[in-house]
């Protein structure tokens, strides 16, 4: 046996409660008292082990320290994949915690070396339940569950699967609970508290199986921790601080009757930890000596309040070893190396010890097919728990769903592949945010950042968001923050979206094509885009390590005012807390907000004047005394908020988008038809609803799509005959020209590659065929045109009092008769921003305020269909969902509506903490509408899209009942009967080859294979027929 | 455990002439969203010798904050030397950045300032009355201070009083049970900071 004390693992001298050594061997964390909270360390193993890696500078010896825990830390566990470490500490926290890939070294800001953190390590949740201090916590074998005990005389038992999730809080101690153990065979948890007595708990229901009090009737509560062990072979519970004839002992309890004949004695003080090593042992067969069959057994370390440790082996009678004055304080806690031949002691003295045995002192490890052979003959399935995870030992019940589950494997592996190949690359991109490498950002993060005013004139700044935590995969960081309740900052989120964006990506899409002066003003007065305070605009971001000037900190002089100075880094400043001293800033703050009020009613009357900066200016003068005014800057923002104002409108030029008609169709009162371009009249009475219509032009031309090039031109009042002015239409598409003449001005035109229609003076329209034929006589629309458009062989009339028409030219029939669009512009100072005609001649009206609704011509009814100010869309994530290779790129009608608020609401939703429930909940309803949506406006392409994706959800989660709805819609009835009202397609797909598409998706959960079976089979019968 | 952990302060354009803005680019992490703004401060510290000196060069509130790394640059105008005794104006002093969320303070970046004359003439003889304009200044930015307060992040001070109401005799005084052990464990903690700790015992 070697003895090693590595000195370099501590805590800068504070105690060091728990030590817990990774299942790969190559890292343990340590967990005790920071500074001034808590502190989990993790440590890489090899420096301990091997004396070149100690001495070598390249070798780190931290990997990464944490001191999010706020009081001291009691425990740290690994789970047994060792894909995660759980903490759990006095501030009555368990905090689980993963390592991230995507960020790079990082050191804990202010600390006093520069020891950069080697690997991250970053908390994915934080258990909140206890109500006092967390003694220890436990995973359980398979890493289902993870246990936490504490001194609020709880044990709670949290799904590991899906935290923070509690399956059950075990009641029952009357004292602190200060140790926890799991039996490796998953049926039992036992716990050890402070009310002298042991409890071992049944995994089945959480219930109570045994207490056990008669061993630790004398004790009293004095250790720390109580640190219990189960062996690994399921035979031995042994317990810390028991006592036998008034000496300290560890009791062992026999599983069979929970039988307390046995114990370890010889430790003078309490015992605080034991730990069984993970290894079952067997006598290590010596050469010449015959091969006997030896009983296997456990070895088991034991420490003490009195700074030793022994060690014992279960077929021995004395310990193995005794290791007296081991350290100068109580031994907190033990591990094992998984190899069962290196153990590490912490103790309160804030010093770790390892231990190195060889396989001559304890014996030849079984294999783990041995012992789980053991664990198999002891307790016959030792797989006590099966959770929802574990369905991999379900019965595959049908040939053909084992076809699907192979080809599922296969493709998991060959993604893996390609998943390895990528996180290289990945790491690559971590400083890069959106196409901008982080440097670029942090130039101009002063200029970019978003700094607003609140309504009582402090300054806010919009932090940018430069990574999110996720420990998962790295993605782009997403620049906006949209709240989840809207009640966030009260009026500083009236226009949230547009003015917090900030303009980093250049790419942001200027909603919907046109700028909308209806909310301009309120923009403008509710968040005050002051732009950067810059003073002076020569100055230069960048940042600048300077060089530290020499003398700084020389001068012996200066060294008594910096003793002075270090209370001031410590106390909190009587000034700081609670309401600030802002007292002095008081005047100009009331100044500024009456100002604000002055502008907004200035704004109002969309009068821009500068007589608010003459009023600040002036307020300022008199507040020269005020050290903290600042006045200069004060009337510079209310300048650049001018400009800001002014620029915006600029950028709201409308896009072009050939498939698209960008206009913006104010709403207007005959009155108001002569203001302003801009101005909209906020009080437009509903009845009166008018729509700008086209004036008559000399000519003009059109181009109607640019493959096939088509042109149309329009000369108005052109030749005269006989006292006779006529019009000439003219089309020219891919070289061929037609023309012909009307009687009448031609107000507007409009053509598709099937149709060109004309709208005239005297509410005529003209329809022709693409080779100048006419198509019907001149339809007599009810009021002068506003807008023509016309999508395949559909035309849509919008007339300017706002009604809407569509016809169909080929089959000669109404698609939607005279509808008003009262209904959804009724009320408010909308706008329709733009107007789209399907292929299906479903006419979908983008309005203003971000919503779009299509005509259901079937249902005569207005259906809405989007909506940027979904929070649905905004809460719902189903990227597990989405299929690897088409990432969104799903086009049609609903994703030019929605524009990009789909998948910014995705990415949205990963910053927010959202409980599993509701954002299954809005997810699923979020792409139930999407599948609806997509129906109505009968665009086959994206209702499959979406619809596959639905499923893959609802397969996903395990949604059974909606799955087994689609698929019997999907499936029909399988014999004919004629009083069926069941249609073979939807959109012009056909649902049973839609179905056949679903099959693969639900073949992927086992859950459903009965579903899966079900439809397979009928399909097969309907293809025989 | 703290929401917001800060990650880094760069000190921009160091040193600087004495009347030029502070300006600090913050990095910070959040590991669950704010519902409220942070506020941040700067202050400045005139005089050693009290805090009567000490002024707040600004305040501003940063939010929204969602989960994630966030950064920001905080800038302020330069103290007002109308309000420095004339004898600290030359020498070291201290700029301290705070943050406190719901009116507590939970973070203090404390830097120490080196106010000099570069003009080796002027520092040599330096006037009797300071002449800020000739003054630079350099913030020693490679020793930040920082000390990190325990505070109440959850806005549930409903609970808090219903846990101090909470009738004694059910709650066996746990906390009370284990302080004594505890105590062991922090005596190098700053006296100052034990309220806070026994604070979140409550």
């Amino acid at each position: 046996m070697k003895l090693l004390k590595p000195t370099w693992v501590n805590h800068n001298g504070k105690p060091i409660f728990s030590v817990d050594i990774h299942p790969d061997g190559t890292k343990f964390a340590t967990g005790g008292q920071g500074q001034d909270s808590g502190k989990v360390v993790i440590w890489n193993m090899s420096p301990v082990l091997q004396e070149d890696d100690e001495k070598d500078e390249n070798v780190p010896k931290m990997l990464c320290q944490m001191d999010n825990h706020l009081a001291c830390v009691n425990c740290v566990r690994w789970s047994n994949s060792g894909m995660y470490l759980a903490s759990g500490g006095d501030d009555k926290l368990i905090m689980v915690w993963k390592r991230a890939t995507y960020i790079g070294p990082s050191t804990v800001f202010g600390s006093s070396g520069k020891l950069a953190n080697v690997e991250q390590w970053r908390c994915v949740s934080i258990l909140r339940s206890h109500s006092g201090d967390v003694m220890d916590v436990a995973w359980s074998p398979h890493d289902a569950w993870l246990a936490s005990c504490s001194v609020d005389n709880t044990v709670v038992i949290w799904n590991a699967v899906k935290f923070p999730e509690i399956l059950a809080t075990l009641r029952g101690h009357s004292g602190l609970v200060k140790g926890l153990t799991w039996d490796p065979v998953g049926k039992y948890i036992a716990s050890q508290a402070d009310d002298r007595s042991l409890k071992v708990w049944r995994t089945l229901d959480w219930q109570l199986e045994t207490s056990i009090t008669k061993p630790f009737d004398e004790c009293g509560g004095t250790t720390h921790v109580l640190r219990l062990s189960w062996s690994p072979d399921g035979h031995y519970l042994v317990s810390a601080h028991a006592m036998n004839n008034s000496g300290p002992t560890a009791q062992i309890i026999e599983r069979e009757g929970w039988k307390t004949n046995m114990d370890f004695v010889g430790h003078r003080k309490a015992v605080t930890v034991v730990k069984f090593n993970p290894k079952i042992f067997k006598k290590k067969q010596k050469n010449g000596s015959s091969a006997k069959p030896s009983c296997p057994y456990c070895c088991c370390a034991v420490g003490s309040k009195d700074r030793s440790l022994s060690v014992w082996l279960t077929c021995l009678k004395r310990p193995l070893v005794v290791i007296h004055e081991l350290f100068d304080k109580s031994i907190m806690d033990i591990s094992w190396t998984l190899n069962g031949l290196g153990i590490l002691v912490c103790s309160m003295d804030g010093s770790v010890a390892f231990l190195d045995f060889s396989q001559d002192e304890l014996g030849d490890p079984l294999s783990e097919e041995e012992k789980s052979r053991i664990h198999q003959s002891t307790y016959g399935k030792s797989l006590a728990i099966m959770t929802e995870t574990q369905l991999s030992t379900a019965v595959i019940e049908n040939p053909e769903m084992l076809k699907y589950q192979r080809r599922q494997q296969q493709q998991q592996l060959d993604q893996k592949g390609s998943a390895a190949r990528e996180t290289g690359s990945a790491t690559s991109v971590a400083g890069v945010v959106n196409g901008e490498s982080l440097e670029d950002i942090r130039k101009n993060l002063l200029k970019k950042q978003v700094e607003t005013r609140t309504a009582d004139g402090r300054r806010r700044i919009t932090p940018l968001c430069i990574a999110q935590l996720d420990t998962g995969d790295f993605s782009t960081a997403f620049f906006n923050s949209i709240p989840l309740s809207g009640s966030l900052a009260g009026t500083m989120l009236t226009s949230h979206s547009s003015p917090q964006l900030l303009p980093l990506d250049s790419s942001t899409p200027v909603p919907f094509g046109t700028s909308k002066p209806s909310t301009e003003p309120v923009a403008a007065t509710g968040t005050r885009p002051a732009g950067d305070s810059v003073s002076k605009d020569s100055v230069n971001a960048a940042s600048a390590p300077a060089a530290p000037s020499p003398s700084i900190l020389t001068t012996p002089s200066k060294i008594e005012p910096m003793k002075a100075f270090d209370s001031r880094f410590t106390e909190r400043s009587k000034a700081t807390p609670g309401a600030p001293a802002l007292a002095g800033l008081t005047p100009t703050a009331m100044e500024s907000h009456g100002c604000l009020c002055l502008c907004r009613l200035k704004e109002q009357s969309l009068v821009k004047e500068l007589r608010p900066r003459d009023v600040l200016e002036s307020s300022s003068d008199s507040d020269e005394k005020v050290p903290v005014a600042k006045p200069s800057s004060l009337s510079k923002r209310k300048l650049e908020l001018e400009v800001e104002t002014v620029e915006k409108k600029k950028k709201g030029r409308p896009r072009k988008d050939s498939r698209l008609m960008p206009m913006s169709l104010s709403v207007q009162s005959p009155a108001a038809l002569t203001a302003e371009k801009d101005a909209v009249c906020l009080s437009v009475p509903a009845a009166a609803l008018k729509l700008p219509m086209p004036g008559p032009q000399r000519a003009f031309t059109l181009q109607v799509s640019s493959d096939p090039s088509m042109y149309i031109e329009v000369e108005n009042e052109v030749t005269a005959v006989g006292g006779l002015k006529l019009s000439r239409l003219k089309c020219s598409r891919e070289g061929k020209e037609w023309e012909t003449v009307l009687t009448s001005r031609i107000l507007t035109a409009a053509g598709s590659c099937d149709v060109v229609c004309v709208a005239c003076e005297k509410r005529m329209l003209s329809v022709f065929s693409t080779c100048g034929r006419r198509l019907l006589p001149p339809i007599l629309l009810p009021s002068p045109i506003s807008t023509l458009h016309c999508t395949g062989s559909y035309v849509m009339a919008l007339t300017a009092t706002a009604t809407l028409s569509v016809w169909d030219v080929h089959r000669q029939i109404v698609v939607v008769k005279e509808e008003s669009l009262h209904s959804i512009l009724a009320g408010s100072d909308m706008t329709v921003s733009q107007i789209l005609l399907t292929q299906h001649g479903i006419p979908v009206m983008n309005l203003s305020d971000g919503k779009a609704y299509c005509f259901n011509p079937s249902l005569s009814a207005w259906n809405l269909v989007s909506d940027k100010q979904d929070s649905l869309a905004q809460c719902a994530d189903f990227r597990s969902s989405l299929p690897p290779q088409d990432a969104m790129l799903c086009s049609g009608p609903l994703a030019i509506v929605q524009g990009r608020a789909s998948t910014s609401g995705r990415q949205a939703a990963r910053l927010f903490s959202v409980p599993h429930m509701v954002q299954q909940e809005t997810t699923l309803a979020y792409l139930e509408s999407q599948v609806a949506a997509a129906l109505t406006l009968r665009s086959s392409h994206e209702y499959r899209h979406w619809l596959l994706l639905y499923v893959r959800y609802l397969v996903n989660e395990g949604f059974e009942y909606r799955l087994r709805e689609i698929c019997k819609d999907l499936l029909g009835p399988v014999h004919s009967s004629t009083g069926s009202q069941w249609e073979s397609t939807v959109v012009g797909l056909r649902k049973r080859d839609l179905l056949k598409e679903l099959l693969p998706v639900i073949g992927q959960n086992l859950r459903f294979q009965r579903l899966f079976t079900e439809c397979q089979e009928q399909l097969d019968i309907l293809r025989d027929k | 455990m703290a929401k917001v952990s800060v990650l880094n302060v760069a000190v921009l354009e160091n040193p600087c002439p004495f009347h030029s803005p502070f300006r600090f680019e913050i990095s910070f992490e959040c590991n669950e969203a704010l519902a409220d703004d942070l506020e941040w401060k700067i202050i400045y510290v005139g005089s050693a010798e009290s805090e009567e000196f000490d002024q707040i060069l600004d305040s501003v509130l940063v939010g929204p904050v969602p989960a994630g790394r966030h950064m920001f640059v905080f800038q302020a105008d330069a103290p007002n030397p109308s309000l420095i005794p004339e004898t600290d104006a030359v020498g070291v002093t201290v700029v301290l950045i705070t943050c406190t969320y719901h009116g507590q303070e939970f973070i203090r970046v404390g830097y120490y300032v080196n106010n000099e004359y570069p003009n080796p003439e002027l520092r040599e003889n330096p006037p009797q009355k300071p002449d800020f304009s000739q003054l630079q200044r350099n913030i020693l930015t490679s020793n930040p201070r920082v000390t990190r307060f325990h505070i109440n992040w959850d806005n549930n001070t409903d609970r808090l009083e219903a846990i101090e109401n909470h009738d004694p005799a059910l709650g066996c005084g746990f906390p009370l049970s284990c302080t004594p052990i505890k105590g062991l464990g922090l005596p190098g903690c700053i006296p100052g900071l034990l309220p806070e700790n026994s604070m979140d015992c409550i």
